[in-house]
């Protein structure tokens, strides 16, 4: 080297040169992106240029597929795109990915995103870093008439309304109910439980009188909306906005997770995920009651366990002896519509279509429709099957929906990850729900501060 | 081929017969222990990819409940094919084109730009070569992994994002090839024979073609085979700046993990991925690797042999 | 020096060196920019300060520290006892088929590593169900509980990672003369003593070459506890290892400067490594 010391300067002047040119080649591949066209902003953001029959891109989880071939069956006009992803499931964080990686890209984003989320609404309202508009086109600003969002369930919006704008609409309601195994109940002789206090004390005498018989599951994230958000336990609270606040070790809270506690141990809480590959082969028939969203009907009983019609019965949410009855909340997804769309009537007709219409909501769909007149009749449906027992169902179903407790509230990052990371793998490990409670509230609260909250 | 390189790159020393003498006990127990630990670590190795072919032959159930190295059979293997190829209208074919074309584009760009550049930085004087040697060791000892996120946040600021060009291009820059070519330009090639060839009046340009090229197809072929294998399997990067359809096979596997009923909470019935078909994709997945593995293992494992025995 | 030649020399390498700097030296400056940087105002180490005060930050130090820990060990140790052991192995056939099973899962790697072994890592579905319920592992969340994750993932990288560290060292091996190992054979040297005193020795700057690159590529852990989180509902957290909360710093947080920030302090352990490796030791000395 040192002999080549005097060229020095020749060297450093090729690098220069050769970075230039990098720079030069970055850049130049940069200028294809900007947009161009539309810019229209009647609709309350700034239109994509509108391209006529354009295909429009759909994400979708699994579950939400039929809605999209329903779709195709009756609109064969227009052209979809189907994706499949985990539907943001647990709070996984993929759909704000995705979409993060969508604006970098400055293309290639969906038309229709369905969420199993509630929150992605503050997210997805906002501008990007860069400035761009944010991804969720607002609904109510005149791209959909204000008579069709009336259709909507009271309240069923809020989640995905900020400031007045609502930005999602809503494919079901997710309130809790008690399921019940009639046939089983009568077998064993047992009363349905209507309060948190007897469903732990049903766990006792199953255990001891008929072991290998199940009262429900804590294998999944969002057991925590129906254990703690249908025990009215402050666990998930944002006061106002931007304000975080927790509180295990309230009564409500410590009361449930006693309750859970103990019917882990007597084993009438299992730890399998419902969605576990044997979840079916090992409880079929075995499962005689749980608290859960009403989509635990399709999901579940018709679905996974496949129990048949004349056996299954639902009763009001679990309450707390002497309080009031409260539901839970779990789920009841959205669905989206892009703002940098490129066929918004295409995507106002997909975003209607698959809300209202009976062919995906009435006839396909796992759960209890958001949208009033397609709920009426969905339970018409399950009435017409006699697939309950009761015949009040209708009535329990539609009450607990206005029963859900407004003290469990959305926030910008998901409750089940904490949930996930800590609970789940802790009672795994054989520790008590109770005793990881003080861990689980600083796993919350830490996820909080980085999500910009303070907390109260 | 083989032999080429071998004779390139090598001196393999096969290990010598000696005589057979009468065993001790000690010696006994000692072989025994020996066969032992190498049973058990050929089985570590090897099961797993067995059980990985034999599991795309069965259905779910069977999977679930029939020992795991039972063989299912050819017509479950036709249906789990066909539901894969059927997967989201068939994305699981464009994900291994995506790959395809992401590795091959940039393969044939690595070479173009490493063997000229190995060549040089072994056989021609010129300023800034150590530097450049140095900058180039430096960076081929750094896990490619290291660097992926500062590419994604340059990508970023260059809006290059989602675009083709933004995994074919740092998939291109590969130093282990530079380094590779470097070494065996310097070991196989002399500077007289290309000292010859200047002297009967060839440039640059056609020493470098015509004398040194066709030299060069051995580790041509190895700097091919390490950067295809390399770009072919790397999950990193593409994940974070593509998206949509233009994934890679080895994200959107991860993609297919999300339409597994037993993985994901929410997919109550309707298209799902059964665990025998995840299995298929990752055998698919990985089959072009696995092939070249198979076919070129004498090659591969008598070069990386090598590459050991060099000092 | 020919100038003529030199003119070419620049030529033949231009390419590459345009690559080097477009996607080495580059995206390098460019975070180190960022991380000091915010909304394009220098921050001093801001950046970083707010990174090491996350409480994300020490736990994922932790996970990856154990877990390059676990990983450097496994390797060190049986990739020479299996190198040796291979070595020793007189059939020819025996020893050539040896090698190539250790080496072929070198073919099976990044995500479809990963799913390969979220299969054999599931009691219900594993070729090895049986040792996992031996294990007390009734389910995939058992086994893959945070606490087993830093034997899990040395367990993934090893089986993918060592076979070609094995043929590594097998060569290596070649280079001790046959008639040293005749004279300790002789002297009546056993097997074990042979390895330890006269084989081992050879390997050693083998060994440390591994190590290095192995301690760089381990810190650098992503794609399996990426994979796993998926899989499991982020059971397995997603904010496991540091490259994941790089990651989730940029598409979640949308804080390109924190992003940069770990990139830059992971980049820097990688570079210290591999500079460290190329100056100190002799493995690359030829020029």
């Amino acid at each position: 080297m040192s002999q080549h010391s005097s060229s020095h300067r020749r060297a450093a002047r090729f690098v220069a040169v050769a970075a230039a040119a990098t720079a030069g080649l970055l850049a130049f591949s940069g200028c294809s992106t900007d947009a161009s066209g539309g810019g229209d902003t009647s609709l309350g953001f700034t239109q994509a240029e509108q391209v006529a029959d354009s295909p429009i891109t759909v994400w979708v989880d699994a579950s939400r597929e039929p809605a999209v071939t329903a779709f195709q069956a009756a609109n064969p006009d227009i052209e979809v795109n189907l994706e499949t992803y985990d539907g943001n499931a647990g709070g996984s964080g993929s759909f704000q990915s995705k979409i993060s990686l969508m604006d970098q890209a400055g293309e290639g984003w969906p038309d229709v995103v369905f969420s199993t989320q509630q929150n992605d609404a503050i997210w997805a309202s906002k501008q990007t870093t860069s400035g761009e508009q944010g991804f969720a086109a607002p609904l109510n600003k005149g791209f959909i008439e204000q008579d069709f969002l009336d259709g909507f369930a009271a309240g069923s919006l809020d989640y995905t309304t900020i400031d007045g704008t609502v930005y999602g609409l809503r494919n079901d309601l997710a309130q809790t109910v008690f399921y019940y195994d009639q046939t089983l109940l009568d077998e064993f002789g047992y009363e349905v439980p209507t309060t948190w206090e007897e469903y732990g004390e049903l766990g006792d005498k199953l255990a001891a009188e008929h072991p290998g018989y199940i009262l429900g599951s804590m294998g999944d994230s969002f057991m925590t909306y129906v254990y703690y958000g249908g025990s009215e336990s402050p666990v998930f609270q944002s006061p106002e906005a931007n304000v975080f606040h927790s509180d295990t070790a309230d009564a409500n809270s410590e009361g449930i997770s006693k309750i859970i506690d103990g019917m882990l141990a007597n084993g009438t809480l299992v730890q399998d995920s419902f969605f576990s590959a044997d979840f079916a082969s090992k409880y079929a028939g075995k499962l005689v009651g749980v608290p859960g969203p009403v989509w635990y009907t399709g999901a579940i009983f018709q679905g996974a366990l496949a129990v048949p019609a004349g056996q299954i019965g639902v009763s009001a949410p679990l309450k707390w002896e002497g309080g009031d009855v409260a539901a839970g909340n779990v789920g009841g997804g959205v669905w989206y519509a892009s703002s940098h769309s490129k066929n918004l009537d295409a995507v106002k007709t997909f975003l209607e279509f698959v809300t209202s219409a009976d062919e995906f909501q009435v006839d396909a769909s796992s759960g209890y429709p958001a949208y009033s007149s397609a709920a009426e009749k969905w339970l018409d449906k399950q009435a017409e099957a006699g697939y309950f027992v009761n015949d009040d169902f209708k009535t329990v179903m539609s009450d607990a929906a206005g029963q859900v407790w407004s003290g469990w509230n959305v926030t910008s990052w998901s409750p089940e990850t904490a949930w996930a990371k800590i609970v789940i793998p802790g009672i795994a490990d054989g520790q008590t729900v109770e005793s990881l409670l003080p861990a689980w509230q600083k796993e919350l609260e830490n996820e909080a501060t980085v999500n910009g909250y303070s907390v109260d | 081929m083989t032999d080429q390189t071998t004779r390139a790159i090598v001196t393999n020393g096969a290990p010598r017969r000696r005589e057979r003498h009468a065993l001790t006990p000690g010696q006994w127990i000692g072989r025994a222990v020996v066969v032992l630990v190498l049973l058990v670590f050929a089985a570590f190795f090897i099961l797993p990819i067995i059980w990985l072919v034999l599991a795309p032959t069965k259905t779910n159930s069977q999977l679930l409940q029939e020992g795991p190295f039972s063989f299912g059979s050819f017509d479950q293997l036709a249906a789990n094919w066909n539901e894969l190829f059927a997967f989201g209208s068939g994305v699981f074919t464009t994900w291994m084109g995506n790959s395809a074309f992401y590795s091959f584009t940039a393969l044939v760009i690595t070479l173009i730009v490493s063997v000229p550049a190995g060549y040089a930085l072994a056989l021609i004087e010129f300023k800034g070569r150590r530097l450049l040697l140095v900058t180039t060791l430096i960076v081929m000892l750094i896990p490619n992994t290291a660097l992926v996120l500062p590419i994604f946040l340059e990508l970023s600021a260059a809006k290059l994002i989602g675009s083709p060009l933004a995994v074919i291009l740092p998939f291109s820059f590969f130093p282990f090839g530079v380094y590779l070519t470097y070494i065996y330009f310097s070991t196989a090639v002399s500077r007289d024979l290309l000292n010859a060839a200047r002297i009967d009046g060839a440039g640059e340009v056609r020493v470098f073609a015509q004398v040194a090229m066709p030299l060069a197809t051995p580790v041509i072929a190895l700097v091919g085979f390490f950067s295809f294998v390399a770009n072919w399997n790397n999950y990193f990067l593409p994940f974070l700046v593509v998206g949509g359809t233009k994934i890679p096979v080895q994200v959107g596997l991860a993609n297919l993990l999300a339409n597994v009923p037993a993985f994901n909470p929410t997919t109550a019935s309707s298209i799902v991925i059964q665990l025998p078909t995840l299995a298929l994709a990752t055998l698919i997945s990985v089959a072009p690797i696995l092939l070249i593995f198979l076919f070129a293992q004498r090659f591969l494992v008598e070069g990386m042999t090598a590459g050991g025995t060099k000092e | 020096m020919n100038a003529g030649q030199s003119r070419y020399g620049y030529v033949f390498v231009s390419g590459y060196t345009l690559l080097l700097l477009a996607f080495g030296l580059l995206p390098t400056l460019y975070a180190l920019y960022l991380s000091f940087t915010r909304n394009g105002a220098f921050v001093g180490v801001d950046n970083f300060v707010r990174v090491f005060g996350d409480y994300r930050f020490l736990p994922a130090v932790m996970h990856v520290a154990l877990y390059v820990l676990f990983w450097l060990v496994s390797l060190i140790v049986l990739v020479v006892v299996l190198a040796i052991v291979v070595h020793g192995i007189r059939v020819r056939w025996l020893g050539n088929t040896a090698r190539f099973l250790f080496y072929i899962p070198g073919a099976i790697a990044g995500a479809s590593s990963v799913l390969l072994w979220l299969f054999v890592l599931d009691p219900s579905v594993s070729p090895v169900s049986a040792l996992l319920h031996a294990m007390g592992y009734e389910s995939l969340i058992n086994v893959v509980a945070v606490g087993n994750l830093p034997v899990v993932f040395t367990v993934i990288a090893f089986w993918a990672g060592a076979g070609s560290w094995i043929v590594i060292m097998y060569g290596a091996l070649n280079n001790v003369p046959v008639e040293v190992m005749e004279a300790a054979r002789i002297d009546g040297a056993g097997p074990v003593q042979t390895a330890w005193h006269i084989q081992l020795p050879m390997l050693t700057k083998w060994i440390s070459y591994m190590g290095v690159m192995s301690l760089a590529a381990g810190t650098q852990l992503f794609v399996e506890p990426k994979i796993l989180a998926q899989a499991t509902k982020n059971i397995v957290p997603e904010d496991y290892s540091l490259n994941q909360l790089a990651y989730l710093y940029a598409f979640r947080q949308n804080d390109f400067s924190g992003s940069a920030a770990i990139s830059v302090m992971l980049l820097v352990v990688a570079l210290g490594l591999s500079a460290i490796f190329i100056f100190r030791g002799k493995l690359f000395e030829r020029d």
